[in-house]
């Protein structure tokens, strides 16, 4: 039986697509006037209840017992008003083992895959001790039951680092994976169109410079992302691909640093209150 | 070995209580990367250019890379295509944010690369997933003779917002390079349906000049309406440690891919 080849498209004059599908299907990706016509799609957001709670690995989790317990039960007080994805931070051994890989002379992916392994303990750990309330451990490739979990539970735990392992990008300078937990949990919050994004760490904020080493370190309580990376600091309270990310971002409009060391100021940032350091999205034109 | 600092438990390391934020502890991470597979050459067969077109342009191709594969050893990255543009159609209309739409478009390459895999079996490649290219590669090019992978690098939910708009910017060029880059590999290939880079599209404009060899950061800065190659890919040049090269050739043309694989200076060669 003889019949037409089959033809290997999706006809451009489909009458099922939009305007921009015509636009999509026959021109390139990378076209400037395909990606502006993106620009202008409406934006969905899939759990605008949720809150994105980041627990920092060196900051939090590997001062042990006397920073994590008080921090779990405010986590616990907090189930059933606040929805929250806690993502972990790694901390120290992903230090000890970026030095080791890099000694090695090991490449950014590599360091990438190890460093997951350490945000992936430290978020295990969390769940340990929050096992007894039902909150359940959530690998990347189970976020699928994540919104049940959170609506039945309240909250869920997965590690900081988003999914890139092997296919990390190389930093501009260096070998430190660019994108670890800060970014992979700000993803999270972004994708979700997440209520907030909450960076628990050990400081009471951002400063001009790291208050750990230099006492005239000045405390920023506000401040526009695009402001703060035109202040081009040595140091930041966050990685770098966050502010950058932010920048153009389409949900996130804020994201708060706490000092997760003090009693309270979880809860205050859940309820809205403007504690610590709140980043904001300055010149938006969207 | 650890440490009692202001209550933190420290490992000792020579980054040990460092901000990984500063930028002075950031450079002195600089230094010699090993190649971890340099013999293995990743080959990037398109989505749109090579696989919608099916099996005129796909059969021949393949031919010719089981007739290189006791020469050289190969890993073959396969693209998306046309479905992936549909999908971002309905998605966008829907309003879902482009790491749903990251997540959605990995099936479609997951499907032409499983496609690939299939015609492939018999001269003994393999297909793999990203968790398997991550822990088996190594051992299943050692035991098999080749493998295939999904272009689109794992990224899904936390794909990277891009500068305009919300398509996906890191596609299946973006994931090939990258796997190009980790492995130290001997050479990034990537099988298209034009000749090359060109100074505007040779399929719509006849006055077209051909590049034959750019660096990327140039080219980036050319500012070029379209590109064969997604920017990501370009901009991931200018930060390589070890794969500073990639070439573009045509897959439709018969020996050009023979031709890449011998280091014969075919297409267009982007360097860092």
């Amino acid at each position: 039986m003889r019949r037409h080849p089959m033809k290997n498209t999706i006809e451009n004059e489909n009458s099922l697509l939009t305007g921009l599908g015509k636009q999509l299907l026959s021109g390139s990706l990378s076209d400037a006037h395909v990606q502006q016509a993106t620009e202008d799609t409406p934006n969905f957001t899939i759990l605008p209840w949720v809150n994105v709670v980041k627990i920092g690995g060196q900051s939090i989790m590997d001062r042990g017992r006397s920073a994590v317990y008080p921090l779990v039960e405010e986590i616990v007080a907090n189930l059933g008003k606040h929805k929250m994805i806690l993502g972990t931070g790694a901390g120290t051994r992903a230090r000890h083992i970026y030095s080791l890989a890099i000694d090695l002379g090991l490449p950014t992916g590599v360091l990438t895959v190890l460093g997951t392994a350490v945000a992936w303990q430290n978020a295990q750990m969390l769940h340990y001790l929050l096992a007894q309330y039902g909150i359940p451990f959530i690998e990347p490739e189970g976020f699928g039951t994540l919104p049940h979990y959170l609506m039945e539970r309240g909250a869920v735990v997965c590690q900081g680092m988003p999914p890139y392992k092997l296919w990390e990008p190389n930093p501009a300078t260096g070998r430190i994976p660019p994108q670890r937990t800060d970014t992979g949990c700000f993803l999270v919050a972004e994708v979700f169109g997440a209520r907030k994004m909450i960076y628990v760490k050990d400081e009471d904020g951002l400063y001009t410079a790291d208050p750990k080493k230099d006492s005239t370190a000045e405390y920023i309580p506000r401040i526009g992302v695009k402001e703060l990376l035109a202040l081009d600091l040595e140091d930041l309270i966050v990685e770098r691909a966050v502010l950058e990310f932010m920048a153009r971002a389409r949900n996130i409009r804020e994201i708060q640093f706490v000092n997760g060391l003090k009693p309270g100021q979880l809860t205050a940032a859940l309820n809205g209150e403007p504690v610590g350091t709140i980043v904001y999205k300055d010149g938006d034109a969207r | 070995m650890s440490f009692y600092d202001s209550s933190t438990q420290h490992v000792e390391s020579s980054l040990m209580r460092e901000s990984l934020m500063d930028k002075n502890v950031i450079a002195r991470t600089e230094g010699q990367v090993v190649p971890i597979l340099p013999d293995v050459n990743i080959i990037q067969i398109g989505g749109r250019s090579i696989m919608d077109r099916g099996r005129s342009a796909l059969l021949p191709l393949l031919e010719e890379v089981v007739a290189n594969q006791s020469q050289h050893q190969m890993i073959i990255g396969v693209g998306a295509g046309i479905r992936s543009r549909h999908i971002f159609s309905v998605g966008l209309d829907l309003g879902l944010p482009t790491g749903a739409l990251a997540t959605l478009s990995a099936k479609d390459s997951a499907q032409n690369a499983y496609m690939v895999s299939c015609l492939l079996a018999k001269h003994g490649f393999v297909y793999l997933e990203a968790p398997f290219v991550v822990q088996l590669l190594p051992a299943m090019l050692a035991a098999a003779r080749g493998a295939v992978f999904n272009g689109i690098p794992p990224y899904a939910l936390w794909e990277h917002p891009p500068l305009v708009g919300k398509l996906p910017p890191h596609g299946s060029d973006a994931g090939s390079y990258l796997v190009a880059e980790v492995f130290g590999a001997r050479s990034m290939i990537y099988l298209k349906d034009v000749d090359g880079i060109y100074s505007t599209d040779p399929k719509t404009d006849p006055a077209a000049e051909f590049i034959p060899e750019i660096r990327a950061q140039e080219l980036i800065d050319k500012r070029l309406p379209t590109l064969p190659i997604e920017p990501a890919a370009l901009d991931l040049l200018t930060r390589a440690k070890l794969m500073s090269h990639f070439r573009v050739i045509n897959g439709l043309t018969s020996g050009n891919l023979s031709r890449a694989l011998a280091g014969e200076s075919i297409g267009t060669l982007v360097r860092q």
